[in-house]
């Protein structure tokens, strides 16, 4: 698959809020003793010339063989399909590049375990994911406990992963300025001789604290700490690096050390039976780049069985220090930001706005009463999202994107059993 | 960067002190409420979450487990 360099950053919190997920939606009571999740997403950017399309189901199944005892499994696939650019040109050289089309399938497979004893869990989770050009493991622990009447929750969560991407066969000794870029996936992970794997080692922790403080007002402080050493570019981008139009295979630092701070509060809102929340991200690391996320929620019953969420995001970010439109020309507009180049417009000054929706419908049953004859809960959710992204600077061969309007449709069912 | 690191401590802790403030077992109706999670659906946000940090250099923070019940 032709990845994003974000694709390649995201794995180890994947895991680790795949594995949150699957422990938020524990059961609160003995009587439910097994629970499934289906969930299907698919994720659309058109474009003229760089469409892509990403289909995600997944499935998780929970089951409770003893009160104080939590098992779950997990299933998650990324299909992929659209068309991007290979090379990354500024408007300084005179250089073209048509898209190239694509298309890979992602799974990834997970389960664990969670132990709760009164006001304290611990759980422990394991997934492997698998595509053409990229092979994840990941092992994840967390811990949470309850206090002062448990109006104060306390997580912590950690995740290592062991990654592997595959790339082009170049020594360590030869110059990044003469590092070739992955035309294909094919022949990745085997012996095929101009093939090459190389690691990824990511190190998460995160700590939680939400706090009760009224009956209808709560907050969560979340601090996020990340470690990534390894192959931390994208192997099939190149990026034009001479005035006369040679590329080079994108050459990110081996090295990045993340941190994300975010509050959030919640009200309920009696009279309308409705939930407000509102919530502030920042986000800093050693490329440089510092993202400020303010975020506004509300969700309302408007039956007991029906729930209506509105949603809306804005963010905004700052370029990486070694991020340029265009590496061939001259400080300080464009030119090289010291020995690194990216063709990543993730790594670019941009902003963005998502707006969005969901509609929830639960039926509740009774041990005697059983939905559907088996289910004590079944649940459906849909929901639309929609996603514009403002790029500041970054163009191909000088022409802007057109690919930065997205939209993503979730649909969901949930069976407690 | 000091100054933001001791902002951010004096904040936490300005909250820390009124987290002696209890709300009572009888009165947890509502944070019990599903619209009350700051997880909410968990399959619906882990799909969210996969896009958005696809499409920005930002990650972390993200909601945990928190809020609901804790009645038993």
């Amino acid at each position: 698959m032709q990845l994003t360099g974000g694709f390649l950053r995201v794995r180890p919190l994947l895991a680790l809020g795949a594995a949150s997920a699957v422990f938020a939606s524990a059961p609160p009571v003995r009587a439910q003793v097994a629970q499934a999740d289906l969930h299907t997403s698919a994720f659309v950017e058109p474009s003229k010339t760089s469409h892509l399309t990403v289909i995600t189901p997944a499935a998780n199944v929970a089951v409770q063989p003893a009160e104080f005892l939590d098992v779950h499994a997990a299933y998650t696939a990324d299909i992929v399909s659209g068309a991007t650019e290979a090379i990354k040109a500024g408007p300084v050289a005179d250089v073209v590049t048509a898209a190239t089309k694509f298309s890979d399938v992602r799974h990834q497979f997970g389960g664990g375990v969670a132990v709760t004893r009164k006001d304290t869990h611990l759980g422990v989770d394991y997934s492997y994911g698998t595509e053409s050009d990229y092979r994840s493991q990941s092992f994840a622990v967390n811990a949470g406990t309850e206090f002062f009447q448990k109006n104060t929750q306390i997580e912590l969560q950690y995740a290592r992963g062991f990654d592997k991407v595959c790339t082009t066969n170049y020594a360590a000794s030869t110059a990044p300025s003469g590092r070739t870029r992955l035309d294909s996936s094919k022949g990745c992970f085997t012996k095929t001789p101009d093939r090459a794997s190389r690691d990824v080692d990511l190190d998460t922790l995160q700590a939680a604290w939400t706090q009760a403080w009224t009956p209808v007002f709560a907050t969560q402080v979340v601090l996020t700490g990340a470690l990534q050493h390894g192959f931390l570019a994208n192997p099939y981008r190149g990026v034009v690096i001479t005035p006369s139009g040679e590329d080079a295979l994108e050459n990110h630092p081996e090295n990045r050390a993340r941190g994300a701070f975010s509050l959030h509060g919640k009200y309920f809102i009696k009279p309308i039976a409705a939930a407000a929340s509102a919530g502030v991200r920042l986000y800093r690391d050693t490329w440089d780049i510092f993202g400020q996320t303010y975020e506004v929620e509300f969700e309302k019953y408007v039956l007991p069985a029906l729930r209506v969420l509105v949603h809306g995001r804005y963010y905004h970010q700052n370029g990486a220090l070694f991020w340029s439109d265009d590496y061939t020309g001259g400080e300080p507009a464009d030119g090289p930001r010291g020995q690194y180049w990216s063709g990543d417009r993730e790594l670019s000054p941009l902003s963005s706005y998502l707006v969005g929706g969901r509609v929830l419908v639960a039926v509740q049953g009774t041990p005697d009463h059983r939905v559907l004859a088996v289910l004590l809960r079944l649940q459906g959710t849909a929901g639309l999202d929609i996603l514009k992204t403002q790029l500041k600077d970054f163009t191909w061969s000088g022409k802007k994107p057109d690919d930065t309007l997205a939209g993503m449709l979730s649909l969901g069912l949930r069976g407690e059993f | 960067m000091a100054k933001t690191l001791r902002f951010s401590l004096l904040v936490l802790l300005s909250f820390g002190a009124f987290a002696c403030a209890t709300v009572r077992p009888e009165q947890r109706a509502v944070l019990a409420d599903p619209t009350m999670r700051f997880e909410g659906e968990p399959g619906e946000q882990a799909a969210v979450e996969h896009v958005l940090e696809n499409r920005e250099a930002s990650f972390g923070g993200g909601s945990v487990r928190g809020g609901g019940c804790g009645c038993n």
